[in-house]
């Protein structure tokens, strides 16, 4: 267990480097991808099955789709946009250091006076995860879960108020239309009187 | 199973705000371009009726639903009804600035009401989690609202900034909540609250949760050092959407900290105190320096925002009742004086064309002598001139600081206010001894200058009888 | 519970070992000396016009941005789908709400057409 732990938390780390050192764009999502996908391992090794696998559809499956759209849109440089990188490569090591020691503060905290979240205990091979997971969401966390909702509906209302546009004059083909159209609003039949013969 | 379900009644005015909203979206996309009005009186009635189920539901003590998610009380209450006031008239002075722009479109007011809801989700939160996600649900509509002018390249790269500082403020935040989580195990900020007031309180990790946690804070009301976006956002964004930024996200950053840092961290009180303190100080000199510079009014609105910022921060580290209570009484007087300058901006505004220059407010006197008293007293408020509302705020959060023994803050503050006065005044100057650069009579409807007046009306008013608000933030606060 | 996912386990190293021997072998066995023009984008005999990555349409995004929110609303279905028997009707409730918030949402993009491609 603890091996397989640190084979794929490796693999984890060495994928997030290349996110950013890579030189292709595409090449830095494609090890986001490899990077999401071991975290889901490593959320699996705690037993958080539902998680991992939400984490791999959602963000393997669908964000990630998303990454490569915007990195195919983006008519940039990208070469000149890294220039920096060395630049500001020490602060951002700096940052992950602080960042480093207080995660081992925080986990070394049970020796601390806090209560902390105590040791865990492995659930039987019966222990069905997404049940109880559900079990809570659906009732003590609804409110939550509530705003979940709400918050998805505002992103639907953003994206669409800020991307959808409409170009006017195009001839666009309507097949309800042309399904639901009646004889009278083509033909139009006019009664007259002959002509006389001149 | 044993869950029993939850009593909805405290939640009335969320429900129904939400209920009325997404009606709003609903009836809005049936509607043609020129029926928009009906939009408009909608969510008008959504305010009213919220505003009406608000009043009428009478909280006197704290209580707990939700599973503890959600938490009301008379201080909500108090907060919920300024924030359906502040949207109010948010929309009444926005309406015929949007329809001039052609951005009178429904998304306006369905973001609008949604980032309301946000607010009242943080003014209402029993927990970290619901806390966070009223914050991103206000943070997320604010984003799209910014960039909602679309044709607009400044408003792009306002709404671009704002986002990504945002995010990583948010990412702070949460980041800062997941340490506390670690440590204490609990969410709820009544937990939280529980196991520091009973454990050794100084340890390294919980300051280092506490300070990315302040960190968040600190952004979502713009304080110094986390205050670069605050300008560019104000001077970027359409001003009836700057208008609505700048005064009820206010309310809720002030809800933010209330919640977080008295209600689930209060004993960590002196960990939080040296930060603001930090926070504070730096946000009232370069607020106030900063501001004397600048050329265009919306900037300079925001600098002056970040002063007052300063204030309310100062409000409440002091860590006290009274404390509390003045910076509630501040936040709320500067949402009064700041929705009115910024309806004052838009009335200036014409067709394309943002009234955001100082030499805008040139000799404003000689074109409209009742708009330019108007300007007079909302500035005079804001340089903290008697009798007007901002010194009586000022006052009280000065006073708060001197009873619990920081005198030389308050000094300080005190010495930046007056330097703070000067581009308050330099407004006045140019609006009454300068040359006008045009003439006319700026054109409002007859609603929005009474809206107006009404508005400069309540920044003297308060200013001069101050007791009933004033002994209103002090009983929610007991 | 961990030994359940045993056999995906060992599919992962199969799938790794396999792909990294043919590689190996396509690099042992594969001849020929890689030159720039064996590297250059073939282009039916001519040289390269210009650069693969090119503006997009923002629509591709919005599509995809949408097809995320219902992509996470369906995940949201599986726990719930998995633990309703001992939910109740409370549990049945919620997600009820939590639909009828994202239809709203979905009315809202069918009228304005965020559905179509004109």
């Amino acid at each position: 267990m603890e091996i397989l732990f640190y084979v794929f938390a490796t693999v984890l780390v060495g994928a997030a480097i290349g996110v950013i050192t890579a030189r292709n764009p595409v090449h830095s999502v494609l090890y986001l991808v490899l990077a999401f996908f071991n975290s889901a391992v490593l959320w699996l090794l705690l037993e958080a099955e539902f998680l991992a696998i939400v984490l791999v559809l959602v963000y393997v499956g669908a964000v990630m789709v998303l990454f490569l759209f915007v990195v195919m849109m983006l008519d940039v440089n990208v070469e000149s946009v890294k220039s920096g990188f060395t630049r500001y490569a020490p602060v951002g090591v700096l940052v992950m250091v602080i960042i480093a020691v207080e995660l081992a503060q925080v986990i070394w905290v049970r020796h601390m006076g806090l209560r902390g979240v105590g040791e865990l205990t492995p659930m039987p091979a019966d222990y069905n995860n997404t049940r109880e997971l559900g079990l809570l969401l659906y009732t003590e966390y609804f409110y939550a879960f509530e705003l979940a909702a709400v918050i998805l509906l505002v992103a639907i209302v953003a994206a669409i108020s800020l991307t959808m546009r409409r170009r006017p004059g195009l001839k666009a083909q309507d097949i309800a239309r042309q399904v639901g159209v009646r004889r009278e609003d083509r033909v139009k039949l006019v009664k007259m009187d002959a002509e006389e013969r001149q | 199973m044993n869950f029993v379900s939850p009593d909805l009644s405290p939640a009335f005015a969320e429900m129904f705000v939400l209920g009325m909203t997404c009606l709003v979206l609903v009836v809005d996309v049936y509607l043609k371009d020129s029926q928009r009005g009906i939009t408009y009186v909608l969510s008008m009635l959504t305010l009213l009726g919220a505003a009406a189920i608000t009043a009428t539901s009478g909280v006197v003590a704290r209580e707990l639903t939700f599973s503890g998610h959600f938490v009301s009380d008379p201080m909500g209450d108090v907060l919920k009804l300024v924030v359906y006031a502040t949207t109010a008239v948010v929309f009444m002075y926005s309406r015929d600035y949007l329809r001039k722009n052609d951005l009178f479109k429904g998304e306006f007011f369905m973001l609008a009401l949604f980032a309301m809801l946000g607010i009242m989700v943080m003014i209402s939160a029993g927990s970290m989690l619901s806390l966070y996600l009223g914050l991103e649900l206000l943070s997320l509509s604010m984003y799209a609202l910014v960039a909602f002018q679309r044709d607009s390249a400044q408003a792009a790269e306002a709404a671009m900034k704002y986002f990504v500082l945002g995010a990583i403020a948010s990412g702070c935040l949460l980041y800062g909540i997941s340490l506390l989580y670690g440590m204490t195990g609990t969410i709820s900020l009544s937990g939280v609250s529980a196991i520091f007031s009973s454990a050794d309180q100084f340890n390294i990790p919980v300051l280092f949760g506490l300070s990315f946690v302040v960190v968040g804070v600190a952004f979502k009301f713009g304080a110094v050092p986390f205050h670069a976006w605050v300008p560019d956002v104000y001077q970027g964004a359409p001003a009836a959407v700057t208008l609505f930024i700048a005064s009820a996200p206010k309310i809720a950053a002030f809800a933010l900290a209330i919640r977080l840092l008295v209600d689930g961290l209060g004993d960590l009180q002196g960990g939080w105190q040296d930060m603001l303190v930090a926070l504070s100080v730096l946000s009232i000199i370069i607020g106030n320096l900063v501001a004397i510079v600048q050329t265009n009014i919306k900037r300079m609105l925001a600098y002056s925002t970040i002063s007052h910022v300063g204030f309310i921060l100062l409000g409440i580290l002091t860590g006290s009742q009274e404390g509390y209570a003045a910076a509630m009484y501040y936040a709320i007087a500067y949402v009064v004086m700041t929705t009115g300058a910024f309806g004052l901006i838009i009335i200036l505004s014409r067709k394309g064309y943002e009234a955001e220059h100082l030499d805008d407010f040139k000799g404003l006197n000689s074109r409209s002598p009742w708009l330019a008293g108007m300007m007079l007293m909302l500035v005079f408020s804001m340089a903290g001139i008697p009798p007007f509302v901002g010194f009586y705020a000022k006052l009280t959060v000065l006073m708060g600081l001197v009873e619990v023994g920081l005198t030389w803050l308050a000094v300080l503050a005190l010495v930046f206010s007056v330097v703070g006065a000067f581009y308050y005044l330099r407004v006045v100057k140019l609006m009454y001894f300068d040359e006008a650069r045009e003439t006319g009579e700026p054109e409002a409807a007859l609603d929005i200058r009474v809206l107006l007046s009404a508005n400069a009306a309540l920044v003297l008013l308060l200013g001069l009888f101050p007791d009933g608000l004033m002994s209103l933030c002090i009983k929610v606060f007991q | 519970m961990l030994e359940n996912y045993l056999p995906i386990l060992i599919f992962l190293l199969v799938g790794a070992g396999l792909g990294g021997v043919l590689l190996l072998l396509g690099f042992l066995l594969g001849r020929g000396g890689k030159d720039a023009q064996k590297l250059s984008p073939y282009e039916c005999g001519f040289e390269a016009f210009e650069d693969s990555r090119m503006k997009f349409d923002v629509r591709y995004y919005l599509v995809a941005i949408l097809f995320i929110i219902f992509d996470l609303e369906i995940a949201f279905l599986f726990p719930w789908a998995v633990a309703l028997d001992g939910l109740g009707m409370f549990g049945f409730l919620t997600m009820a709400v939590f639909l009828l918030l994202l239809v709203v949402g979905f009315i809202y993009e069918w009228k304005k057409g965020a559905l179509e491609w004109d």
